[in-house]
C-alpha cells in the first residue's frame, strides 16, 4: 500500500517535472535560508551562555550623570575599589574578579614575537568561566604575580606546540614571564577574549592606577558571581548604599547586569537595558521565518493547485475501496517525502554555502552551534511544513463524495469568489515588496553615512601603535621618517584619530553660568603638527608651534567646544580643565572619530608630549605607496626592533565602524533577494502548473483561432492582478515601516520618492517574466499536441 | 438478491431542484444480467451510483440479500463496497499514474489480500482479458478498448457479486464494445450478477431483462426472451 501510494506521489512528481522541481528546490533553498539565518542567530543568542554558572554572572555598569540629575549615558566599567568593597558588604556574592579591557600587546618566545590580546584577571575569573584547561589547572594557573595562562592557539603561534607548562615568554619585551597553563580557545561568541591571560597581582606591580584602590578611575571589569536565584534589584540597592558610605558626594551610580545579556541588550537609556542588538535578532528570526513561509506557501498552493486534479484518483480508489483514513494517510505521506527530500537538499545547501557566508560576515558559523534543542526546533519545522502542505488535499478531498470527484471540476467558483490560494500569493508578495523597499532603504542609509564627510582626507593616513622604544625615542625617529621622504607630517597622540570617546567633565569656562558643567567632553593630547598632518579644517586661531613657549597650556577646541562656552571669539579666551587654566589658540571643525551615526562630543586638544599612544603619518604622495610602507617599517623596525610593525590605514579604520550596519545590509541584501527568488518560483510553479493543465483547452482555443498573445494575456492576467494588489498593500506599509527606522538615525536619508516605484515596477517586471515566460511557451506549442494529451 | 423500494433522490443547486429519482421500486435476482435504459437525464446513472452506494439517496429502501444498505455509515458503507461491488465507467476512470498491472491490483490491496495472491489473481485476469503484452503500459499509452478491459478487468478482479456498468460502450466503437460485452457475458455466465447502463439496444440485447426510466421512474420492464432461454 505504502509502496503504491510512494509510487503513484513519485509519477505525479515526475509527470509534472518543472513544478515539482520548483516546488522542492524552492522549499529547499527556503529551509536553507531558514537555518542559515537561525544559525547565525544561534550564535548571537548564545554569546557569554557557554559556562554552567553563565546566569549568575554579573557584570558592573557605570550610569555617567549628565543636566539636572539624569543620567546620559551607561557604560560597561568600574574603579578598583568597587569589588572588594561590594564583596565585603552584600553576602549574595560570591566571588568577584576585577580585571581590565584587554589590549593588543607583545608576547615573545625568543624572536617569536606576536601583538596579541592580553588580559589582567583576578583568580576568581576561573569561577565564572569554564575554561578547558589542557595544561595547568584552574587551581594553580594564576597564584603567583609572574605567571601567565596561554590559549592553545596562542602556544602553537608561539611554541608550535601545547607543550609548554614551566616555559617562559617575554611580555612587552620587558617582563619575563612562567607559563602555569594553557586552556583551549575561548568560544567566538563570548565577551571578554583573550590570548593570553596574567594575574592581577602582575598589573598591580607594573601599573600604578591599577594598585592604588580608589572610587574614582573607571577604567576597569569588575564581574561578579551571585548567588543561586540572588534578587539582582536587592543587591543593586544595597550597591547605592555602599556606594554612598565609600564616597564624598553624589557619584556616579553603578549597578550589576547579567554578562549574558550585555551582548543583546546592551544599549541603555536612563539607565536602563532598552534593548540593542536583539532588534536585529528579532528581524533576522523574522526574516528566517518570513521566508521559510514563503516557500512553504509554495509548496501548499503547488499542492492544492495538483489536488484538483487528484480529485478524480481520490474519486476513482473511493469506488473501488480505499477508505478515508487510507487516502489521509497517503496525501500526508506524500508531502512528507517531499518535505524530507527538500530538508536533505537544504542542509547540502546549508554546508555549502556556510563557507562563502562565514567569509561574507567574517564569522565563523558550523552546523554545530545547532544543539540537540535545535534540531529537534528544526524537525518539528519540516513535521508542520509537511503536515500543513498536505492537509489540504489529505482532508479536503478525501472528504468529497466520488461521484463528484469523478465528474471533475471541484468547487468551481464564481468569478469574484477569492481563493486561499489568492490571498497566499498576495501575502508572499507583500512581504517579498516589503523586503525590496527594505533592502533599498537599508542601502541607501549605509550609503548616506558612508558618504557623510568625515571632515578631514584620510586617504594618504597611516597610523602606527606607539610601542616601546618610540615613547622615548619619538623626534629621533621623527626626524628620520621625514628625511627619509615618506612622510610629509606627522604628529603623537595619545588616542587613534578614529577612537571611542576619552570622556571627561571637570570643564570650566569664562562666564559659566552652571555650577559645575554637565557636558560629556572628549579630549585628546598630542604634540606639534596636530592639524599639519590630519587636515582637518581650522577655523580660527593656529596649530601647536615651537615658536610659541606658552602652547603648554595652549589647547585647541573644537567648533561644538566653542558652541558649549558661548564664545563670540574663542581664540585668546581661557577654559579650564581637571583646575588647570589654559589658553585656547585654535578652533577646529568637528570632524568624525566615534560613531559615524551620530554627532560626536564636543572635543578639546591638549598638548602633552607625556602622554603618548599612537603616532599619525601622511604619506608622502609624490612616492608610490609601496615605497613608503617599505621604508615606514624599515626606520620603525631600526628604532623598535622588539615590537612588528603595524601600519594601519586610517580609511580602513573607518570603514571598521560600519560593520554593525555593514551584517545588517548584507543579510538584508542576500535573504531579501532569497525570499524574492523564492516568491517568484512559486509563482512560475504556479503558472507552470496552470499551463500543464490547461494544455487542452489551450490546444482548442488555438484551433478556434486565438493567437499567441491572446493566450498570454490569459494565462497571465491573472497572477498579474496579484501581483498588483499586493503592491497596492505592501507599499503603504514598507513606507511606514522604514520611516520609523530611519528616524532612529541621528543623521538619516529621506526615503527617495523613487524608491517606491521601483520595488513595485520591479516586482511586477518580475513577475511578468516569470509568468510570461511559461505563458509563451505554452501558447507557442504545437495545437495537436496540445489535444492529443489525456 | 436486490430490492429497491420507493426510492428518492433530489439535486439542489442555487436555482433548481433536480429530482432525479423519483420514487424507484426495482428487485434484481442472483446472478441476473439487467439492463438500464432511457432518455438522457432520467436518471440512470443517479440509480446506479446509489446502487454502488457512491451517492446517497433522499429516502426509500436498498436492499442487498436482508441488508438495508442506506443505514450504513461511510466507513461500513466502504467496507461494503469494496467486497461486493465492481465499476466499469464509461470514461474507463483509471488512474494515469499506475500501470496496467498496478491498477487492477489496487482493489485487491484496499481488500487486503496478500502480495504473493494479488500477483497470481491479476496475472490469472490480464490473461483471460487477452492484455497480456500490456500490463506495464499506463492507460494513456492504450486505446479506448483495451482501457476498457482493463477497468473490466480491475471490477473483477476481487470477485464482486454485484458489477455495475455505466454505458461501458459509450466511448468505444462497435468491435470493440462488443469484445466488452461479451467479457461482461461470459461473467454473467460464471454467475457474477451485472447492473448495466446504456444507451443501445444492441447491448441491452444481451441482458436478461430490460428496465426502462423515465424522470426518474421506471415505465416499463421487459424481459429478454432469447437470452433467458439461452441461459436454460
Ligand atoms: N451533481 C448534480 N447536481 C445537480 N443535478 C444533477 C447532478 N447530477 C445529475 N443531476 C441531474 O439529475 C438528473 C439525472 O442525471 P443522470 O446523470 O442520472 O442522468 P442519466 O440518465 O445518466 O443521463 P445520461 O444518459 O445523459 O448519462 C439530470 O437531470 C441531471 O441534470
Ligand atoms: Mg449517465
Amino acid at each position: 500500500m505504502f509502496r503504491l501510494n510512494l509510487k503513484i506521489a513519485l509519477r505525479n512528481l515526475w509527470k509534472n517535472k518543472t513544478s515539482s522541481f520548483i516546488n522542492v528546490i524552492g522549499l529547499a533553498i527556503g529551509l536553507a535560508a531558514c537555518l542559515m539565518l537561525l544559525l547565525y542567530v544561534t550564535y548571537e543568542w548564545n554569546f557569554d551562555k557557554q559556562a554552567k554558572e553563565a546566569a549568575n554572572v554579573y557584570t558592573t555598569m557605570t550610569n555617567i550623570e549628565g543636566d539636572n540629575r539624569k543620567i546620559s549615558g551607561t557604560f560597561e566599567g568600574s574603579v578598583t575599589a568597587f569589588g572588594p568593597a561590594i564583596k565585603a558588604a552584600l553576602p549574595e556574592v560570591m566571588y568577584t574578579a576585577r580585571m581590565d579591557y584587554g589590549k593588543e600587546n607583545l608576547i615573545a618566545n625568543g624572536t617569536n614575537a606576536f601583538k596579541c590580546k592580553s588580559k589582567f584577571a583576578e583568580t576568581d575569573i576561573f569561577k565564572m568561566y569554564d575554561y578547558e584547561f589542557i595544561q595547568g589547572s584552574a587551581k594553580t594557573a594564576l597564584n603567583n604575580p609572574n605567571s601567565i595562562l596561554l590559549t592553545e592557539s596562542t602556544a602553537k603561534l608561539l611554541f608550535g606546540s601545547t607543550d609548554v607548562l614551566n616555559k617562559v615568554v617575554r611580555f612587552k619585551d620587558k617582563y619575563d614571564l612562567n607559563i602555569t597553563a594553557v586552556i583551549r580557545d575561548q568560544a567566538e561568541n563570548s565577551s571578554n577574549r583573550f590570548d593570553y591571560l596574567m594575574p592581577w597581582s602582575f598589573y598591580e606591580s607594573i601599573d600604578e592606577s591599577a594598585k592604588s584602590i580608589n572610587w574614582g578611575n573607571y577604567s576597569y571589569i569588575t564581574l561578579f558571581r551571585l548567588k543561586e536565584n540572588a534578587d539582582l534589584a536587592a543587591v543593586n540597592q544595597k550597591i547605592m548604599a555602599v556606594i554612598k558610605n565609600n564616597t564624598r558626594n553624589d557619584f556616579q551610580t553603578q549597578a550589576l547586569f547579567p554578562l549574558s545579556k550585555l551582548h543583546l541588550y546592551g544599549k541603555f537609556e536612563d539607565g536602563k537595558s532598552i534593548g540593542g542588538a536583539i532588534e536585529q535578532i528579532y528581524l533576522f528570526v523574522g526574516l528566517a521565518f518570513g521566508i521559510l513561509l514563503i516557500a512553504c506557501i509554495n509548496f501548499m498552493n503547488m499542492a492544492t493547485a495538483k489536488s484538483e486534479k487528484r480529485a478524480k484518483e481520490v474519486g476513482i480508489k473511493k469506488t473501488i475501496g480505499a477508505n478515508r483514513t487510507s487516502l489521509i494517510i497517503q496525501f500526508l505521506t506524500e508531502s512528507m517525502v517531499l518535505t524530507f527530500i527538500a530538508v536533505v537538499i537544504a542542509i547540502a545547501l546549508l554546508e555549502l554555502s556556510l563557507p562563502a557566508f562565514n567569509h561574507l560576515l567574517n564569522i565563523n558559523l558550523g552546523i554545530s552551534y545547532f544543539n540537540a534543542a535545535s534540531w529537534t526546533g528544526i524537525l518539528a519545522i519540516v513535521l508542520a511544513t509537511g503536515l500543513i502542505a498536505g492537509s489540504y488535499p489529505a482532508f479536503y478531498l478525501s472528504s468529497f463524495n466520488p461521484v463528484q470527484t469523478l465528474k471533475r471540476k471541484i468547487g468551481s467558483k464564481g468569478q469574484w469568489s477569492v481563493s486561499l490560494r489568492q490571498v497566499l500569493v498576495v501575502g508572499q508578495f507583500c512581504f517579498a515588496i516589503i523586503l525590496i523597499v527594505a533592502t533599498l532603504v537599508i542601502y541607501r542609509q549605509i550609503q548616506y553615512i558612508k558618504n557623510r564627510p568625515v571632515g578631514f582626507d584620510i586617504n594618504a593616513l597611516v597610523e602606527i601603535p606607539q610601542d616601546g622604544q618610540l615613547k622615548g625615542k619619538y623626534e629621533l625617529f621623527k626626524n628620520e621618517l621625514l628625511q627619509s621622504g615618506a612622510v610629509s607630517a606627522m604628529f603623537q597622540s595619545s588616542v587613534s584619530l578614529s577612537h571611542h570617546g576619552s570622556n571627561f567633565m571637570d570643564v570650566a569656562w569664562e562666564g559659566m553660568t552652571k555650577p559645575t558643567n554637565t557636558v560629556l567632553f572628549n579630549q585628546v593630547a598630542t604634540t606639534y603638527d596636530f592639524i599639519k598632518t590630519n587636515g582637518i579644517k581650522l577655523t580660527d586661531g593656529r596649530d601647536f608651534s615651537k615658536n610659541f613657549a606658552s602652547d603648554s597650556v595652549g589647547v585647541l577646541v573644537s567648533a561644538s567646544a566653542v558652541k558649549v562656552f558661548g564664545y563670540k571669539n574663542a581664540v585668546g579666551k581661557t577654559m579650564s580643565a581637571f583646575g588647570d587654566k589654559y589658553h585656547i589658540i585654535g578652533v577646529f571643525d568637528d570632524y568624525v572619530w566615534d560613531s559615524p551615526y551620530k554627532s560626536n562630543n564636543p572635543m578639546v586638544v591638549f598638548f602633552d608630549p607625556g602622554r603618548t599612544g599612537y603616532i599619525t603619518m601622511r604619506l608622502n604622495e609624490t612616492n608610490s605607496l609601496q615605497s613608503n610602507i617599505e621604508t615606514i617599517t624599515k626606520i620603525t623596525k631600526g628604532i623598535n626592533p622588539a615590537f612588528p610593525v603595524e601600519v594601519k590605514f586610517l580609511n580602513n579604520l573607518y570603514l571598521e565602524k560600519y560593520n554593525a550596519e555593514k551584517t545588517l545590509g548584507i543579510l538584508s541584501n542576500l535573504f531579501g533577494g532569497l525570499a524574492i527568488f523564492v516568491s517568484c518560483l512559486g509563482l512560475f510553479g504556479l503558472v507552470a502548473y496552470s499551463a500543464e493543465q490547461r494544455t487542452k483547452e489551450f490546444g482548442v482555443r488555438k484551433v478556434l483561432g486565438a493567437s499567441v498573445a491572446n493566450l498570454m494575456q490569459l494565462l497571465s492576467l491573472s497572477f498579474l492582478k496579484m501581483i498588483a494588489v499586493a503592491i497596492v498593500i505592501a507599499i503603504p506599509v514598507s513606507y511606514y515601516a522604514m520611516g520609523k527606522w530611519l528616524i532612529k538615525f541621528e543623521f538619516h536619508t529621506d526615503i527617495s520618492w523613487w524608491i517606491m516605484p521601483v520595488a513595485a515596477v520591479g516586482t511586477l517586471l518580475m513577475a511578468l517574466i516569470t509568468v510570461s515566460f511559461q505563458a509563451y511557451k505554452t501558447a507557442k506549442a504545437n495545437p495537436v499536441d496540445a489535444l492529443k494529451y489525456e | 438478491m436486490i430490492k429497491i423500494e420507493k426510492l428518492e433522490k433530489v439535486y439542489k443547486t442555487e436555482e433548481v431542484e433536480t429530482t432525479a429519482l423519483n420514487g424507484i421500486d426495482l428487485y434484481v435476482k442472483e446472478g441476473e444480467f439487467v439492463s438500464i435504459m432511457g432518455p438522457s437525464g432520467c436518471g440512470k446513472s443517479t440509480l446506479l451510483n446509489v446502487m454502488g452506494l457512491l451517492d446517497k439517496p433522499e429516502s426509500g429502501s436498498y436492499k442487498f440479500i436482508d441488508t438495508e444498505l442506506l443505514t450504513l455509515n461511510d466507513r461500513e458503507r466502504s467496507n461494503f463496497r469494496k467486497r461486493n461491488m465492481g465499476f466499469v465507467f464509461q470514461n474507463f476512470n483509471l488512474i494515469d499514474e499506475l500501470t496496467v498491472f498496478e491498477n487492477i491490483e489496487l482493489p485487491l490491496i484496499y481488500n487486503k489480500v496478500p502480495a504473493t495472491e494479488r500477483k497470481k489473481l491479476v496475472n490469472e485476469i490480464i490473461e483471460r482479458m487477452n492484455i497480456v503484452n500490456r500490463s506495464g503500459h499506463f492507460p494513456q499509452q492504450l486505446s479506448g478498448g483495451q482501457q476498457q478491459r482493463v477497468a473490466v478487468a480491475r471490477a473483477l478482479v476481487t470477485k464482486p457479486k454485484l458489477v455495475l456498468a455505466d454505458e461501458p460502450t459509450g466511448n468505444l466503437d462497435s468491435s470493440h464494445g462488443n469484445e466488452v460485452m461479451e467479457l461482461l457475458c461470459e461473467l454473467n455466465e460464471t454467475g457474477t450478477t451485472i447492473v448495466m447502463v446504456t444507451h443501445s439496444s444492441h447491448d441491452a440485447s444481451f441482458s436478461n431483462r430490460i428496465i426502462n426510466l423515465k424522470d426518474g421512474h421506471v415505465i416499463s420492464e421487459k424481459v429478454n426472451k432469447s437470452r433467458n432461454e439461452e441461459l436454460i
